[in-house]
């Protein structure tokens, strides 16, 4: 095959990329969760910079108000609220992310090959699919880091093993429908080797649902790390958000303001996530925009 | 007191605590019926006290098992299963005459085997105290089955203090002699002769006992059930004590700052007696075998970087008292306590304790860190993660870098007490009635007991404090066995194989219409076979 120009996909690259952007764009909320999200990743990445030093380091008198030499207060050993809110942005972004690509990449693989190769391979991958969800996904992931003792690897991984069923069933679906159309048939017939046909004809033309599940499932990872935190399941050597209101909660009626902004910053999070996620199939999915 | 011979200290505490449980009685017309919701955290792991001694066992355990004495708030053992005891002279000898309506829980009658299979069997061999206390003990007669004659190689002052139904339960041979009593069925289906029968243990959520209706002590006990709850969650159980759904929480259960707020309460009601017999104090323990702590500079440092005061404010709202070694100040009365030691709470705590580093061969780094370790936080709750985070911190001041790992209790202890697979961790030191039962177990060489929990962790042992123990052990001389455990407090504290934060202060929160919680310096850890509802 001839190399094409360089400049040429580029440019249609660009195109589409200014396609998206306008289409994204048009959904105002989108643009406003994104800004939120840049925020909170800004204020992560600067964490050093802004707090520097370590987050549990005890910083003040225990239980000091807000807004005062503290700007969200101290708890009940005397750490700066704020600072672990910087430092656990950077817990909350970094596991949603990482679980999410990993539960992704498991989906798609599984559903992938049960629906582009169907018959027993399918039965089976469904079968051992719908034993994961069946099991209640919360209870799953309080049962796999108890048994492997909390830490960030125990925590991404759990929660990437307690995601993936929905990803594959997904892409199991688009992978039934792509695989009977002709450009798909016309592979075969050509003789194209079946990993490139998978990975390189099907899953382009799938890949964005698979990307707008994806924006989405990062928010519910967020909630669920934060959920274990409040269990007192976090790795307790790295700052979160769920670990500051599960050490704060017991002093909500004396200090409110130690589990209340956490609480808060988790919730606009989450909120932002799932305002870029509808912006992403807005413009991924143009025949729908309209709906 | 302390000049009357043995047995007539003895005697004449019975005849005293007979006369006032007679009184007791009489004086009052308690109300029969209901059940009493009390909650335990967290759960225990087994209900075989025999066995194990975690807390959570024996304030289930102790309603279902009587002992041979009970005790009075003078810390004097009362009749119980034994209805009295007489002593040689030489203590040598003790005498049990126990009392003939007793019945397990299955109807069959306890007997001085069962007192026999109970001790040398069971107690001696797999309880952790247990073979501590029952040293001395090289066999029981049994001439009559109500009679049991202790046989002992050397007088055991601390023995009589050791007899209660949480210390040291009463065990149907017939029960449990048959089979591995280190993994028998019966171990959370306990059978006992107290005043409430094990019914059910739902896990993660109760046990329930009921009413024992063939109760040797006629009409008791007055309630009809007790059910131990287990509430994981801290702001849970407060709330069930605020509601009224649960009408007990001991010893820890509810948390600390949250006590602060419940006892101003009307319904509520706050009680720190009944924690005479525990008398508990927090520890950091070393592995004194591995690096770096095999090195005794290197422990004084952290106990010099440790600022006791500021946990006991942060941390325990104020539940406590600066702890100077491994015995708590609870036993000045008896001039066992002494603060004669080396002190390590000083204002220039952190450079002496840098100094003590830097002697020790670990300077800092390039980053300021001498060396990094792991502590083993103790999953007992809310108090004891923050005491991790704390250290952690403190630690950080003099250039040590801890991580902290956080496991759930049954790795935790096999992790500390059974593969000593760590390097430093916390856990606390209940003294109990005697040093012998409660602080031996910590420094003793022979308690260096791979798989028995809550004994010598930190390995660290020393043929001079062994001999101290060993002596006092058998010394009835009061000034001088006094004498010798000052000079133990001394050898132990300036070789710091723990880190004595502080002496708990433990408070039993309940509804002001349970009555009769604490009756005995066993607190939580007694029978309740006198507690009963008001309306």
């Amino acid at each position: 095959m001839a190399e094409p120009a360089p400049s040429q996909p580029t440019q249609t690259f660009h195109h589409a990329a200014r396609a998206f952007w306008r289409r994204f764009r048009r959904n105002r909320g989108a643009v406003a969760g994104l800004a939120i999200l840049a925020v909170i990743a800004l204020v992560a990445l600067g964490a050093d910079v802004l707090r520097p030093g370590d987050p549990f380091r005890l910083a003040g008198a225990p239980f000091a108000p807000p807004f005062g030499e503290f700007l969200f207060g101290t708890d009940s050993l005397g750490r700066d609220v704020a600072a672990g809110m910087m430092h656990g942005a950077r817990t909350s972004l970094l596991i949603g992310l990482v679980a999410t690509l990993a539960a992704l990449l498991l989906g798609t693989l599984i559903g992938g090959v049960a629906g582009y190769y169907g018959g027993w391979l399918d039965d089976v991958l469904m079968r051992i699919t719908e034993i994961f969800q069946t099991i209640p996904f919360f209870i799953f992931a309080i049962l796999l880091i108890a048994i492997l003792r909390p830490s960030i690897g125990s925590i991404v991984f759990a929660i990437a093993l307690v995601s993936w069923p929905g990803v594959a069933r997904l892409v199991r679906g688009e992978f039934l429908s792509l695989r009977s159309r002709e450009y798909v048939q016309a592979c075969v017939i050509m003789g194209m080797p079946e990993a490139r046909i998978i990975f390189l004809q099907i899953l382009p033309n799938a890949l964005s649902p698979i990307i707008v599940t994806g924006s989405l499932m990062v928010a519910t990872a967020i909630l669920t790390e934060s959920a274990l935190a409040f269990l007192g399941l976090s790795d307790p050597n790295v700052m979160s958000w769920g670990f500051q209101i599960g050490s704060g909660r017991t002093h909500l009626r004396t200090a409110w303001w130690v589990c209340t902004f956490p609480g808060l910053v988790i919730m606009v999070t989450a909120l932002g996530i799932n305002l870029v996620g509808e912006g992403l199939n807005d413009a991924l999915n143009p025949r729908l925009r309209d709906r | 007191m302390q000049t009357k011979p043995f047995m007539a200290r003895w005697l004449s505490g019975c005849a005293m605590a007979a006369l006032a449980l007679g009184l007791a009685a009489s004086a009052h017309a308690q109300k029969r019926g209901g059940t009493l919701v009390m909650l335990v955290q967290p759960e225990p792991p087994t209900l075989a006290s025999y066995a194990s001694t975690a807390a959570p066992i024996g304030q289930v355990t102790a309603k279902i098992f009587d002992g041979l004495a009970e005790y009075d708030f003078n810390l004097k053992p009362v009749p119980s299963l034994a209805e009295s005891w007489t002593i040689a002279p030489d203590g040598k000898t003790i005498t049990f005459k126990l009392r003939r309506d007793v019945k397990f829980h299955d109807g069959k009658p306890f007997t001085s085997a069962d007192v026999r299979f109970s001790v040398l069997e069971v107690l001696a061999k797999v309880h952790p105290r247990g073979p501590g206390t029952f040293r001395e003990v090289k066999a029981i007669d049994t001439p009559d089955p109500h009679t049991a004659i202790f046989r002992l190689e050397n007088p055991a002052p601390y023995l009589m203090m050791a007899l209660s139904g949480y210390e040291s339960p009463m065990l149907p041979q017939h029960v449990y002699g048959a089979g591995d009593i280190k993994a028998h069925p019966n171990a959370n289906r306990p059978v006992g002769t107290g005043p409430f029968k094990f019914v059910d243990w739902q896990k993660g959520q109760f046990v329930r006992l009921d009413r024992n209706p063939d109760y040797w002590k006629k009409d008791r006990p007055y309630l009809d059930r007790i059910v131990a709850r287990f509430v994981s969650d801290s702001a849970t159980r407060t709330a069930s004590i605020e509601r009224g759904e649960a009408q007990s929480a001991g010893m820890a259960a509810i948390y600390y700052s949250d006590v602060r707020r419940l006892e101003k309460l009307p319904a509520i009601e706050v009680t720190t007696r009944g924690y005479e017999m525990s008398s508990p104090v927090v520890e950091l323990i070393f592995n004194t075998k591995v690096k770096p702590f095999d090195d005794v500079r290197v422990r004084q440092a952290v106990s010099h970087a440790i600022d006791r005061q500021w946990i006991i404010d942060n941390v325990w709202f104020g539940f406590g008292k600066p702890a100077t070694g491994p015995i708590n100040s609870n036993y000045a009365a008896s001039g066992i306590y002494t603060n004669a030691v080396k002190r390590y709470q000083v204002p220039n705590g952190v450079e002496i304790a840098n100094r003590l580093l830097d002697e020790a061969g670990y300077k800092r780094g390039a980053n300021g860190v001498r060396f990094e370790i792991v502590h083993d936080i103790t999953p007992y709750g809310e108090e004891w993660r923050r005491l991790g985070e704390y250290v952690q911190q403190a630690l950080d001041k003099v250039g040590i870098k801890a991580t902290l790992r956080y496991e759930d209790v049954p790795a935790w202890l096999r992790r500390v007490y059974t593969a000593y697979d760590f390097q430093l961790s916390s856990n606390w030191l209940q003294n109990l009635a005697d040093p012998v039962i409660g602080v031996h177990r910590a420094f003793h060489s022979k308690s260096i007991r791979a798989g028995t929990v809550f004994v010598n962790a930190s390995r660290w042992s020393d043929p001079k404090a062994d001999e101290l123990m060993d002596r006092a052990s058998l010394e009835n001389d009061p000034a001088k066995r006094a004498a010798l455990y000052h000079e133990l407090q001394k050898i132990v504290v300036e070789a710091a194989p723990n880190v004595w934060t502080h002496e708990l202060l433990f408070s039993t929160v309940h509804a002001r219409r349970v009555k009769n919680i604490a009756t005995s310096p066993l607190g939580v850890f007694s029978s309740y076979d006198q507690v009963w509802l008001d309306n």
